[in-house]
């Protein structure tokens, strides 16, 4: 069935209608009120920042979180209070959810995950039928257009297809009125990777499949959804078609305040066309060959922002690990301030000044069980040692003054740093390496996973750090950051440089441009 | 917020979870506080228990009892103490015990067998652990080998060696009047190897509660991948570690040996799983989720005084096994779902 565009929210059947939802916690409540209707064959977007409640509703519609009040409705099928709502009374209703995790099990073949929730078929003496649990699951995957094989391994799929197979086997039975609701499906997808699965779920939609789509990736929401329901601060901030909404009216919704520009103000002093004051490059890498990276001349001067484009597996990430010791050269030589590295070694750059913001903060940065004081202080032990004893009162001190300086909300030095949002940890790992004043700060994927208001207060500090004379590398998936924070954007294509973009050149468009492989180049 | 955990916990740092300490609630200071010193608590109420109980008050409380309870744990207590230093860097040692027996044999023999001065003896006792330790290491901090298989292994191995060498015989000749002394006597009231055992134990809560050193070791068994990119030498720091760990299970080894007078054959390898758990019990104490010195102390003196109390008033047997394994269980327990109502609220 083919719908006009143009058609208004309105003019088509409702799916689904929550309303009024409230619930919270002890003092705090965490939704006051909310209602939204869904449209059939739409995806209706649920967009809102770190703490806007996004996740407790989502919760309250699977049945985990109980509701204090609220209604949903799904016409043609009986009301039912939010207050008494369980994980069976959503699937009654016809919710179908895919976590952002995805709840698959990655050593296992996508047969036996898809019968994990829908059952093994049995054969003689309850044996498991394999063959016709690998039919019907070819069958689920041809219905949903997955190409995949059932006995693939899921670990070996590519994100994208995970995916994919996680929500055939949420609409596995062929109820033709599931709503799908997909909790940031996009979190743990490489960039590319997006536009496979935004593409698929267009297609399902088409097919009159009603999807409810929990994200805070604004590009996505503004080129995948009909409609928005903007949260903020447990209630409803808005709700609108995305037809005319831009990128930055959605973040204001999200923030509930003016941002001026998204990415702060644009500084591009040190263009081309500027001789650098400063002769002696911060950075200087010759010939840098490791891993993935062959042969990268990179420079970075002082108080410069210099941004690493590419797309995954260009060697972005493997670039700065380099630089920062962590993974050993081929060849090449990486001088800081004008001086060789003699031993490369994490130890030895960071005696240098240079800091690395991994790109996962979980696996890579974070002390999971220690305060934020611990995680802030970490590279910085030795200074708070006093007689030999490590002096709890100055890393307190450095921790309390990291938290005011960068707006990390806590509830103090002492909270366990992962009851904090992903911004305000980001945040945290961020003022660890600033407590050692860097020379050369890399950022590898600095704001994943981190909401725009959390954002807009990284990039202010970025641009701080680097006035104050620290050269700054960004490595970034996202490349509307890069064109706005850099005053120079080198683009990796198969761990060479592509292409070095400065001042006025810099834009999307060529950054993608130079991305992708040669066949624009000529 | 709950959201943030879950997912969190699901997506987290591949930590090893055999070794990762049960999670501990920290809100509100005095839940904080009740946590902190529950395990002390506990222990005072136990002694109060048996010390007002009929049926074991007045031996419970002498003198002699006290000392002895207090010599019971010096093996033990140390043997815990050398554990946490590889738990606190995410590996395990389940060669401690081992270890300290093989320690015990050398101290003996040399006395015995080749009549070396005692303070060459109690040396080489000392230095057989650090030696099991250094192997350990190399294994496991060079190598990457598993430490869990690693040190069961070893723990295996070890009392398969002091048999050979031995052929089952224990060495009880030759040990000099002042080790014996050093393990049975006491001073100012309390048994001598309880004042090592104090100092050892106050050095080593220091090292790692208080200095850059013990904080590096906990940053490594909180996140190894972290831990190297904020410049932590880990595999350094855990080579460190394992060979403290081997080293201490000397000291104790030779601390066996001046208690029994002699090298036994089959001492010391029982102490494994009391000394395992009064780490986890301990790890619920004083710094809550993580594996601590003062704790695991702590741990072995509520095992023994327990034990004691039990015996002197007359439990069966059985008794006292029943208590400890249940009291770790249920100290683990609650920690755990008291960290995880928090957590969820």
């Amino acid at each position: 069935m083919t719908v006009p565009e143009s058609v208004a929210e309105s003019e088509r059947p409702a799916s689904l209608v929550v309303s009024d939802v409230h619930k919270s916690y002890g003092a705090a409540s965490v939704l006051r009120g909310v209602s939204f209707a869904l449209t059939r064959g739409h995806i209706h977007a649920l967009a809102g920042g770190n703490g806007s409640g996004k996740s407790t509703l989502i919760k309250v519609l699977a049945g985990i979180e109980r509701a204090d009040g609220g209604v949903l409705t799904r016409p043609g099928r009986a009301e039912t209070e939010l207050s008494g709502f369980t994980p069976d009374h959503a699937r009654a209703a016809g919710l179908r959810f895919v976590h952002q995790d995805l709840g698959l099990l990655p050593d296992m073949t996508v047969a036996e995950n898809v019968a994990f929730t829908r059952g093994f078929p049995r054969g003689g003496g309850r044996r498991i039928a394999w063959r016709r649990l690998h039919e019907t699951t070819r069958a689920l995957l041809e219905r949903f257009e997955v190409d995949v094989d059932p006995t693939a391994v899921v670990r070996t799929l590519r994100p994208a297809d995970r995916a994919m197979v996680a929500i055939a086997r949420a609409l596995a039975d062929d109820d033709p009125d599931q709503v799908l609701v997909l909790d940031e499906p996009t979190a743990s997808l490489p960039h590319h990777e997006v536009d496979i699965l935004l593409e698929g779920l267009s297609r399902r939609a088409r097919q009159g499949q009603t999807i409810l789509y929990v994200s805070h990736r604004l590009d996505e929401v503004l080129s995948s959804a009909d409609a928005v329901t903007v949260l903020r601060d447990g209630a409803v901030a808005a709700t609108r078609g995305t037809e005319n909404l831009d990128k930055l009216h959605l973040a204001e919704l999200m923030a509930g305040r003016s941002l001026g520009t998204l990415y702060g103000d644009r500084r591009r002093p040190a263009s081309a066309e500027e001789p650098p004051s400063d002769p002696v490059p911060v950075l200087e890498a010759r010939g840098l060959s490791a891993g993935r990276i062959g042969d990268v001349d990179l420079e970075v001067r002082a108080g410069e922002i210099v941004g690493l484009a590419g797309l995954l597996g260009s060697g972005r990430s493997t670039l700065l690990r380099a630089i920062f010791g962590a993974v050993r050269p081929v060849s090449g030589t990486v001088k800081l301030d004008g001086t060789a590295l003699t031993a490369p070694s994490i130890r030895a750059a960071m005696r240098r000044g240079v800091a690395l913001v991994p790109e996962d903060r979980l696996a890579d940065a974070l002390f999971p069980e220690a305060s934020v004081a611990r995680n802030i202080t970490v590279a910085t032990l030795a200074r708070h040692v006093r007689w030999g004893r490590l002096s709890r009162s100055r890393e307190r001190a450095t921790a309390t003054g990291a938290i005011e300086e960068l707006r990390i909300k806590t509830a103090g030095p002492d909270q366990t740093v992962t009851r904090l949002s992903g911004g305000n940890q980001q945040k945290a790992v961020v003022a660890r390496w600033l407590q050692r004043a860097p020379r050369l700060l890399l950022l590898d994927e600095p704001t994943q996973g981190v909401d725009v208001m959390t954002r807009a207060d990284l990039y202010e500090r970025v641009r701080a750090v680097a006035a104050s004379g620290t050269a700054v590398i960004v490595a970034s998936s996202d490349v509307e950051e890069l064109a706005h924070l850099c005053d120079r954007v080198v683009v990796l294509r198969v761990g060479r440089v592509a292409a070095e973009l400065s001042g006025t050149e810099i834009s999307v468009r060529k950054i993608v441009k130079y991305s992708y492989a040669d066949q624009e180049a000529s | 917020m709950s959201g943030t955990r879950l997912r969190e916990s699901a997506r987290g740092p591949a930590r090893n979870p055999a070794t990762s300490p049960p999670v501990t609630a920290r809100t509100g200071r005095l839940g904080a506080a009740a946590e902190r010193y529950g395990l002390v608590l506990l222990l005072v109420g136990v002694v109060a228990f048996f010390s007002v109980l009929p049926a074991s008050s007045a031996a419970f409380t002498s003198p002699a009892n006290v000392q002895a309870v207090l010599a019971s744990i010096a093996v033990v207590s140390v043997l815990a103490v050398a554990a946490v230093f590889p738990l606190a860097c995410g590996q395990f040692d389940f060669s401690v015990a081992a270890t300290s027996l093989v320690s015990s044999i050398v101290c003996a023999a040399l006395m015995s067998n080749h009549h070396a001065p005692p303070a060459l003896a109690v040396l080489c006792g000392v230095g057989a652990g650090v030696l099991v330790g250094l192997v350990n290491a190399v294994l496991v901090a060079l190598l990457r080998l598993n430490a869990f298989i690693i040190t069961i292994g070893m723990a295996t191995l070890l009392p398969g060696m002091v048999q050979w060498y031995t052929r089952g015989v224990d060495l009880v000749r030759g040990v000099p009047r002042p080790l014996r002394d050093f393990g049975s006597l006491t001073w100012l009231g309390l048994p001598r190897v309880i004042w090592l055992v104090a100092a050892l134990t106050a050095v080593c809560w220091f090292a790692l509660a208080h200095t850059a050193f013990g904080r590096r070791l906990y940053a490594i068994g909180g996140n190894a991948s972290a831990a190297r990119l904020v410049g932590i030498p880990v595999t350094a720091l855990t080579f460190g570690a394992l060979t403290i760990s081997g080293g201490l299970a000397g000291v104790a080894g030779v601390i066996l040996t001046a208690r029994n007078g002699g090298g036994l054959v089959n001492s010391g390898v029982d102490l494994l799983f009391p000394a395992l758990a009064a780490v986890f019990l301990g790890a619920t104490a004083i710094d809550p989720g993580r594996y601590n010195v003062l704790g695991a102390v702590i741990g072995t003196l509520f095992v023994a005084v327990s034990v004691s109390g039990l015996t002197l008033a007359g439990a069966a047997e059985w008794v006292p096994a029943v208590f400890n394994g249940a009291a770790l269980i249920i100290a683990v327990a609650v920690s755990t779902l008291l960290a995880r109502r928090h957590g969820t609220s």
